[in-house]
């Protein structure tokens, strides 16, 4: 059926649909479409998405049938060259590196950049996920957006967006991947900014940008080296020159370069890959990103834009592999920042930062997966992309949900108890709340679980330690992401009803066109893990891409992935249920965390206006906290649990919950755990840990510190200089005439013996001076 | 095509000396005789570049008439002493000679498009004599085609210090506050400089003369004579190239040489500003790429990593200081502080692709601030501040005006797809080349702090400019009071008109920046082939032996 339509059609029509959508909306949206402006988006992504099935089925039937590991499967078209300076580079014998092809002759190298689109396993994955879940977005985006005065506009932004994103995942050349790296940040910049009026929207924006170019600047840099190390900027092998990623490479008649320079060009890889990714320490723009519309977040701050990064480094994966210290780093990077985010996230009252930092945190985990440099790590890593984009986009749609029935409320102490009033939203939400925290069957734990078992592995076949802890740190924050996610999820959906006055008449099911799209996504969260990794499917489709068929092949591998191991599994299981039961314990029924707190730290530290006493005074429990902080108090901590108080701690629960029947079990769990716990929180009440993940650790204070103020500074000092320095010496150069005359026209006084005398001095200067010089 | 350019030369002349008659029928009168001559200037030289596309001539020039204008014939009297020269030979031998290369073309097509986006701004805005403004703009564009199409030595330098004459009287008659001031540093600034090198340049014809002993002022013929017979003494060279040096930094401008850049910018009426961005500048960096490195190749190769970081402090001085700015037109001038920088970076990267980026990147500079101050000059117009505190918010009352100033932004801070990007790739690849060339793996060298340096300057700009938007365009609504009290409207189609073109412009040079680069490339190479070799039989030194090098060769 689809034999009619080639290859070259479809990757061409993948990006030119959303384009043509986007340029469709842009001129006749404002004026002729108005409200129906999402038409062109609508149906542009959905034929996009549908040209992408296509062609992962029809690539799919292309690969090779034995199922050989390493063989990689790829297909280049070439539409135009973009730049081409013939002969640029000449490679000195004496730089002796055996990564640039000797070229007939020796002759210079080219510079040649082709807009050129490529067809491999890993871009027909990320064209699926990208497509399949914008035309979702875009769907939910109809009701969301609905009534805004910049609807067009909106959907305008969204498919180029799309546009920008099927690019940079199908473009075969790195300056091409450069182009769209940035097109994609510059949609991103303006969907962040979409709500220009408010300020936060409009510095969140160019914040966004500003970081990004941070990272990009590393970026850069790489691609610079990468040109003067290999002597090309495609991935693909063309006719004269050998692609940095080209099949002549991966048959071992050129190396990568690895050393010094291998391992700079990687690290620089990685700070592009850490700003548009968000990882530490350039993750700080995407919690601010989140004053963009929640469709945004959704689709571009959770699913698609930020894991750009994560396409990269799996794409320039063999680069890695010659270079095992960036490799290395890559993976502590990734797994100090899932931690870090998940820190963070614990404290958050703002349902999409919690969120946001939620997607900082799950990024660190894919990042750590790649870090192994090994095919199961790659594998796993895309794997948790992949599940990851749908179930994180489902929570922020639910979460946008909730923001749209609350009237634009996202602070999660101002409602509560939701279930009622949002039931399919509550439901949808829970199938992504127990995906993402991991619990089995759902995708996350698949997912999830194929990454602990890669760095597992990792740990077993080197035997080095520092796997070891690597391992620990994921499942500190597999525990973290369990908690924050139901505490997230109890806040919102359970306890006493509360509904902000904003609200108005707003507060109940969003329409049909927002809830649709949330339940197709719940199947999907919940479905597409258990379905691909039961078949083994994803491993062995991604094999076919070259630059991890190279792996396989060096692994020696027979195209099993990392295998399924059932000790990691039960652990990341039971961390998963213990974080969801200390969730229970403080967040369902009553809100233990105020008192606990309270009992912990005493509020000796707490900015009144910060307090967490807001929420909780309104809710009947206040009388209670306000026992606990008695002044004079001394109370001890460990050893029983603060405020609990068993006979009323269900009376305030409305009817049998999602989770109402094993609620006594969990939260028994929780009330032990928190009693382990809040030894250490008790004795680091000075430093205030509590204070510490409130405030994201500082870093913002950190960088306006350190960086933006004093180049501010700078900036100043440098404008005063040029006034009175640089422009100071030539005004004074410029009045040197005038002074000179000044000075000379004293001499002009009519004084006749002056005038002897300066002859005189002058005749002898002229005899001396002829004599020194032997005139 | 010979005649095709003759007519694109004189047409603005004629032009601006039928304006007299003109203006008797009126400002109405005046304004569209003006549009309807710069609208013919442009259809001719879009013919132009088509024809040059389609014919493609090698670095041997395009459209070339020659005509002797003061010459005369040696006939006994050879005046070389070992008789170089023949009966029959020109002796003294200056021409009209005119043509157009790779790297002239573009510049000199730039000319009539900004032009156009010139009158169309002016339309409204200037009410004051306007036969004698538009008569100036005339002379302007006139002189700023004939400094790139000259190829002989006189010819060049007449149009080049004519150019300055009607910006002067641009500046200092329909400027603004400071206009007498910001006229008369320009004037003396950049005429003390041109002085210098139009010494330079006689030197050059005068060695020429002495070696060969043909006294010729032709471009074409001085630079391969001196190619065959290079300066001797390496000082002299130097000499020579530190004249040259005044005249074209100064008009570049060059860090520390800039200070008469943002005063004349902020005076400038806007028509003013965008000719001195979009073009005027650009002969600086033209200059060079056409004199000073053909021509002087040792002495290019021995100052290269000077100029280079003179550049790298232009791009990270200009954009810092930009980002201190509270006065916008004064903001992006600084930004073209910063630009040029990159231009000269990767004009003195010579090689391939650093100089072919580099003049690629003078006509994005052209285009995207000659739009932004076009943009600048419309906000003028509506609230009769240059303030950035006094707005805020503004995309929702101008929205048009707002997509555009989105636009150039992004144009201006390098963002892929539109034109500003090719141009610094280029620059930035070819500056990492000549680095990184042959010591990948060897530790930091002044050229490779260089090379990091200047992308350090990339981040910033985006800084600068998005800051500006931010302040301007986003947050609540916030402006002065309009004139008369009238509330502002949006932009009406005559500025739409003048925007478009370089819209149009950003969006081709972006998306398929290979058409543009294939005239500049192979003239740009010719031109710089010398220096480069220099440059790179000295195998790159350390800094303690260059010195030596330079001592030696100065012996």
């Amino acid at each position: 059926m689809f034999e009619a339509i080639s290859l070259r059609t479809l990757l061409i029509l993948i990006p030119a649909l959303p384009l043509s959508g986007a340029i469709l909306t842009a001129i006749f949206g404002p004026a002729i479409l108005r409200r129906q402006s999402h038409w062109p988006t609508v149906l542009g992504l959905a034929a996009s998405c549908i040209c992408s099935l296509m062609l992962a089925v029809k690539w799919q039937g292309q690969l090779p049938q034995d199922g050989k590991a390493g063989q990689g499967v790829e297909e280049v078209v070439t539409l135009w060259e973009w730049v081409g300076i013939p002969q640029a580079y000449a490679p000195s014998p004496a730089t002796g590196l055996a990564a640039i092809a000797a070229t007939e002759n020796h002759a210079p190298l080219d510079f040649r950049i082709d807009v050129s689109l490529r067809i491999d396993t890993l871009t027909a994955t990320m064209l699926v996920m990208v497509t399949l879940i914008s035309t979702l977005v875009a769907v939910y985006s109809v009701g969301y957006m609905h009534g805004d005065e910049g609807y067009w506009r909106f959907f305008s932004y969204l498919s180029l967006f799309v546009f920008s994103m099927t690019m940079l995942v199908t473009v075969s050349n790195f300056v091409m991947l450069y182009v769209f790296w940035e097109g994609v940040g510059v949609c991103s910049y303006l969907l962040i900014g979409f709500w220009y009026r408010n300020p936060a929207a409009a510095a969140a924006g160019k914040k966004a940008f500003l970081v990004n170019r941070v990272g990009d600047f590393g970026f850069a840099l790489a691609l610079f080296l990468m040109w003067m190390t290999y002597g090309s900027l495609s991935f693909h092998d063309t006719d004269t020159v050998a692609g940095v990623l080209g099949a002549r490479r991966f048959a071992g008649e050129l190396s990568f370069v690895g050393g010094g320079v291998g391992t700079a060009i990687c690290l620089l890889l990685m700070a592009g890959a850490c700003g548009k990714s968000a990882q530490f320490p350039l993750h700080v723009w995407l919690p601010d990103a989140m004053e963009g519309p929640t469709p945004v977040s959704a689709l571009i701050h959770a699913a698609t834009m930020v894991t750009a990064g994560v396409y990269m480094i799996a794409r320039c994966m063999p680069l890695f592999v010659a270079a095992p210290q960036a490799a290395w780093v890559v993976a502590w990077i990734g797994a100090g920042t899932a931690l870090m985010a998940g820190l963070i996230a614990l404290t958050q009252f703002d349902l999409k930062r919690v969120l946001a930092y939620s997607t900082v945190s799950q990024l660190g985990y894919m990042f750590l997966a790649l870090g192994m440099a090994t095919l199961g790590g790659v594998t796993a890593g895309m794997f948790h992309l992949f599940t990851h984009a749908f179930f994180k986009a489902l929570l922020f749609l639910g979460a946008g949900s909730v923001m749209h029935a609350m009237g634009n409320v996202i602070d999660m102490r101002r409602f509560g108890g939701l279930r009622h009033r949002l039931p399919i939203t509550h439901a949808t939400f829970a199938i992504g709340c127990l995906a993402l925290a991991g619990i089995f069957p759902l995708s996350g734990f698949w997912s999830k679980d194929a990454i602990l078992a890669a760095v597992h592995d990792q740990a077993h076949a080197t035997g080095a330690s520092s796997y070891r802890v690597l391992y620990g740190m994921a499942m500190g924050t597999a525990f973290l992401t369990a908690f924050y996610t139901f505490r997230a999820f109890f806040m919102t959906f359970y306890g006493p009803q509360r509904i902000p006055e904003e609200a108005g008449h707003h507060a109940h099911e969003s329409p049909k066109v927002m809830w649709i799209p949330l339940v197709v996504l719940a199947l999907f969260a919940a479905l597409v893990g258990p379905m691909l990794e039961w078949t083994h499917a994803f491993a062995h489709w991604l094999q076919y891409t070259p630059s991890l068929a190279m792996m396989a092949q060096a692994a020696g591998a027979t195209g099993a992935p990392a295998a399924f191991h059932w000790d990691v599994a039960v652990t990341s299981t039971a961390v998963a249920v213990a974080g969801v039961a200390l969730a229970a314990f403080l967040y369902l029924g009553h809100r233990r965390e105020v008192a606990a707190l309270q009992y912990v730290f005493r509020f000796g530290w707490m900015n009144p206006s910060e307090a967490p006493s807001d929420w909780e005074s309104a809710s009947p429990h206040a009388a209670a906290v306000a026992n606990v902080t008695r002044p004079g108090g001394h109370p001890t901590v460990t050893g029983h649990c603060p405020s609990d108080h068993p006979s009323g701690s269900h009376g305030h629960e409305h009817g049998p919950g999602l989770l109402a029947l094993p609620a006594r079990l969990l939260k028994a769990v929780g009330c032990g755990l928190w009693s382990l716990l809040t030894l250490p929180l008790w004795l680091g009440q000075f430093v205030s840990p509590y204070q510490m993940s409130h405030s994201k650790f500082f870093v913002d204070e950190i960088y306006d510190v350190l960086i933006v103020g004093p180049l501010r500074g700078l900036a100043h000092i440098s404008y005063v200089l040029d006034r009175v320095l640089v422009d100071g010496l030539v005004n004074g150069v410029g009045g040197l005439p005038v002074r000179l005359g000044g000075w000379l026209r004293k001499s002009q006084r009519g004084f006749v013996s002056l005038y002897g005398l300066l002859t005189v001095v002058g005749m002898v200067l002229v005899v001396v001076v002829s004599f020194w010089w032997g005139v | 095509m010979a005649r095709l350019l003759l007519q694109t030369l004189a047409l603005p002349f004629l032009a601006a000396l039928l304006m007299p008659i003109v203006a008797r029928l009126g400002d109405r009168a005046v304004r569209a005789w003006t549009l309807l001559v710069t609208l013919v200037t442009l259809t001719l030289t879009v013919s132009l570049c088509r024809g040059y596309l389609q014919e493609s001539p090698g670095t041997d020039g395009f459209a070339v008439s020659d005509v002797a204008w003061l010459s005369s014939h040696a006939t006994e009297m050879p005046l070389v002493a070992d008789g170089a020269t023949g009966p029959g030979t020109a002796i003294w031998d200056i021409r009209f000679h005119v043509g157009l290369d790779g790297l002239g073309l573009w510049l000199f097509a730039l000319a009539p498009v900004l032009m156009l986006t010139s009158i169309l701004v002016s339309w409204e805005a200037i009410q004051d004599r306007p036969a004698w403004f538009y008569g100036m703009l005339l002379l302007l564009q006139g002189g700023c085609l004939g400094v790139f199409a000259a190829r002989d030595l006189i010819l060049f330098y007449v149009f080049f210090e004519f150019t300055l004459l009607p910006l002067f009287f641009l500046i200092g008659i329909w400027g603004s506050e400071q206009r007498e001031y910001a006229a008369t540093k320009f004037f003396l600034y950049t005429l003390a400089g041109s002085l210098f090198t139009f010494l330079g340049l006689l030197a050059i014809v005068l060695w020429h003369y002495q070696q060969v002993g043909v006294l010729t002022f032709s471009i074409p013929a001085l630079t391969a004579g001196l190619t065959e017979h290079p300066i001797a003494p390496f000082g002299l060279q130097l000499a020579i190239f530190l004249a040259l040096f005044a005249g074209f930094a100064i008009k570049v401008p060059l860090f520390p040489l800039h200070t008469w850049l943002p005063l004349a910018h902020v005076q400038a009426p806007t028509a003013g500003s965008i000719f001195l961005a979009g073009v005027l500048l650009k002969i600086g960096t033209y200059g060079f790429l056409r004199f000073s490195v053909p021509m002087l190749p040792d002495a290019t190769a021995a100052c290269a990593p000077a100029l280079l970081w003179l550049s790298v402090i232009g791009i990270l001085y200009g954009a810092l200081v930009a980002l201190a700015q509270t006065d916008i037109k004064r903001l992006i001038a600084y930004s073209s502080v910063s630009h040029l920088g990159f231009c000269m970076l990767g004009l003195f990267a010579l090689n391939r692709i650093g100089s072919s980026g580099s003049v690629l990147q003078m006509v994005n500079h052209g285009i995207s601030t000659g739009a932004l101050f076009a943009l600048v000059g419309m906000l003028y117009e509506r609230y009769h501040t240059r303030e950035i505190s006094a707005w805020g918010g503004l995309a929702r009352r101008l929205p048009v005006l707002s997509c555009f100033m989105f636009l150039f932004t992004f144009s201006s801070i390098g963002l892929p797809l539109l034109n500003g990007f090719a141009g610094e790739l280029l620059v930035l690849v070819g500056m990492f080349q000549r680095a990184w060339q042959g010591q990948l793996a060897e530790p930091f060298t002044q050229l490779k702090w260089i090379a990091v340096l200047s992308v350090v300057g990339v981040v910033l700009g985006a800084w600068y400019m998005l800051w500006l938007v931010q302040r301007v365009f986003f947050g609540p609504l916030r402006e002065p009071h309009g004139i008369h009290g009238v509330p502002v409207r949006d932009l009406n189609w005559r500025e739409i008109a003048a925007l478009v073109p370089l819209a149009v412009l950003a969006f081709w040079i972006g998306i398929y920046p290979q058409l543009f680069l294939r005239p500049i490339q192979p003239a740009v190479d010719a031109l710089t082939h010398e220096a480069q070799g220099r440059w790179e039989a000295v195998d790159r030194p350390p800094l303690a032996d260059r010195q030596a090098f330079l001592l030696r060769r100065s012996r």
